[in-house]
């Protein structure tokens, strides 16, 4: 495969959010406001592109009887350096993705992408396919942030975009809201990809 | 007596209004995927509680005992998420030998649990709320009750709308996602059930 | 070697590395959080207080604080070293869970602000006591008479606007206040401390 094809196999084909469905907790959880969504999406892309580097170099190293644990702790400590990273220069944020950004540890994506991809290609693809997966999932996250934010709050990043007579649909801020638009939007995307093919 | 009301106030808001599933919106993948059929959801649940009970009380040992005397807090999320693979392994491979019928019942959920969000989710809130021993138990048995009540819940009604007419795009999981959220507006009338 | 003392081995050394890298991390973001906490700490302070210039720690009295509900008292000074007021960090149940809320109290007796730390009220309707529209109204309260909530209108000199549909998180915080106001009366009064 080539590496353009690996890139953008992670956003549309594989996308994981509205193709593979999985990796929703953090989706439905921190998708409140799209700056939100952005960070909780490049975090998870740090951490896939490295746990995707070290597991493809160290592919001959780990025997494939202890791989799941020894994956674990990899993407466990690049987690782990994500979120001392962002408590100490991105403070707000930290506050805001509170406790998942620990939980990226339990993203199936990323264990997902060790099992089936790092595990058996050279590094340079697999760094590509943690891109493309990675980038794939921040736009869906960001995506759905910007739909909830601007239904719920009326605001864009932080700025106003609706008209100030817009009374906010508050639901779109629950967690009902995020359930509610994310299944709408799966349809949609169903919708126009069974067109496609 | 006031401590032992804190603990009921613990467990009902742990259960219900914040229910780990349609509040938190923690362990959305296994209430997602399996759902389909009421007693694979309950046998799911039961796994689940098995798995939060055991794993709260010895994560709660593992940073009260080890961590924090080493002052190495840093080391949490590897040190929690190898003790929950671990005691699944031990557990799986524990009632297999001993008893083939719980096994037969909850072996195949028992694998799924490791990635399962709300193990870690639990035992790294029980730390970060200063729960003592017997609130981190309680805070646990809550959690995964309220898991097992929302997956039941939601299989009973995936299991209706097998039989409904809707629309060609929205089937299978866009439709599972409303219901939920329809489910979670639900759940929001516990809010205030306590003061 | 056996079989599973070499997969113990690798798996040994992979978490060791793993720790030493952390190890690593930490002790380079260590100093910034550490500064990041105080920091954002002192922001709230003089948020609620403007007019000092430096806080100081005090001691809570146990028996003033019977609920325990006050977790942080400061005493403010001025360039010149006269104190010019405390702020408390208070925490409070809300509809939630528990609602930090930071007060200052000048030596006038005067709220010359609150601000809301942590909480987990709904998003829409109690987290809007987070926003300046309420917290502002508690600025320049005198501290004689204990604030109440009205959810009506027409508000008397000791009184604030509820928010709407979130009675519960406005009494929360205005109970915060009292508590705060007690305790300055108690046993902070005329800013003299013991």
């Amino acid at each position: 495969m080539k590496l353009r094809e690996i890139f953008t196999n992670g956003i549309f084909k594989e996308n994981p959010i509205f193709k593979l469905v999985i990796g929703m907790c953090p989706t439905i959880a921190v998708t409140t406001a799209a700056i939100n969504g952005i960070g909780m999406g490049l975090a998870t892309t740090f951490v896939l592109i490295c746990s995707n580097l070290v597991i493809s170099l160290l592919k001959d190293f780990i025997p494939s009887k202890i791989r799941i644990p020894s994956y674990i702790v990899i993407i466990a400590t690049f987690v782990t350096i994500v979120g001392m990273v962002m408590e100490a220069y991105l403070p707000d944020l930290y506050d805001s993705l509170g406790i998942f950004i620990p939980l990226i540890v339990v993203n199936c994506i990323i264990l997902a992408r060790a099992e089936t991809f790092a595990s058996k290609n050279p590094p340079i693809p697999s760094i590509v396919d943690g891109l493309g997966i990675g980038l794939g999932f921040t736009l869906s996250l960001t995506i759905l942030g910007s739909i909830r934010e601007l239904l719920g709050a009326g605001t864009l990043f932080n700025m106003q975009v609706m008209p100030n007579s817009y009374e906010p649909a508050l639901i779109m801020i629950l967690p009902a809201g995020a359930f509610i638009t994310l299944g709408l939007l799966t349809g949609l995307i169903n919708k126009f990809t069974t067109k496609m093919d | 007596m006031e401590y032992f009301n804190k603990l009921i106030l613990l467990f009902v808001s742990s259960a219900l209004i914040n229910n780990i599933v349609l509040s938190r919106t923690i362990a959305i993948c296994p209430f997602l995927g399996v759902s389909k059929r009421v007693d694979t959801s309950l046998g799911m649940g039961m796994a689940v509680m098995f798995v939060i009970a055991l794993s709260s009380v010895i994560t709660y040992a593992v940073h009260y005992a080890i961590l924090v005397p080493l002052e190495i807090e840093y080391m949490q999320v590897i040190a929690f998420i190898l003790v929950i693979a671990t005691l699944v392994q031990l557990i799986e491979m524990i009632i297999q030998k001993t008893s083939p019928t719980l096994y037969s019942a909850l072996g195949v959920y028992l694998p799924l649990i490791t990635t399962n969000c709300a193990v870690l989710g639990v035992a790294i809130m029980n730390i970060q709320e200063e729960y003592d021993l017997i609130q981190t138990l309680v805070n646990g048995i809550g959690v995964s009750l309220g898991f097992t009540l929302a997956i039941v819940l939601f299989a009973g009604i995936r299991e209706r709308l097998e039989l409904a007419d809707i629309p060609e795009h929205l089937e299978g999981v866009p439709i599972a996602l409303i219901t939920a959220g329809l489910m979670s507006v639900a759940f929001m009338g516990f809010q205030g059930l306590i003061k | 070697m056996s079989e599973t003392w070499t997969l113990g081995l690798k798996l040994f050394i992979i978490t060791a590395v793993a720790g030493f890298i952390l190890g690593f991390t930490n002790y380079l973001t260590e100093q910034p959080i550490m500064k990041q906490r105080i920091q954002a700490d002192m922001e709230a302070r003089l948020a609620v207080l403007p007019s000092a210039k430096e806080f100081e720690e005090i001691e809570i009295d146990e028996v003033a604080d019977e609920n325990s509900k006050i977790i942080e008292i400061y005493r403010a000074v001025d360039a010149d070293n006269n104190i010019v007021g405390y702020t408390f960090k208070v925490l409070t149940s809300g509809f939630g869970g528990d609602v930090e809320v930071i007060v200052g109290i000048n030596s006038d007796g005067i709220i010359e602000g609150i601000r809301i730390g942590e909480h987990s009220e709904t998003p829409g309707l109690g987290a809007k006591a987070s926003e300046e529209g309420f917290t502002e109204q508690f600025a320049g309260k005198a501290i004689d008479m204990p604030i109440e909530v009205n959810k009506t209108g027409d508000l008397a000199d000791n009184e604030i606007q509820a928010i709407t549909g979130a009675t519960i998180t406005s009494e929360c915080v205005s109970n915060a206040v009292n508590l705060a106001i007690n305790y300055y009366s108690e046993s902070l009064i005329g800013g003299i401390d013991n």
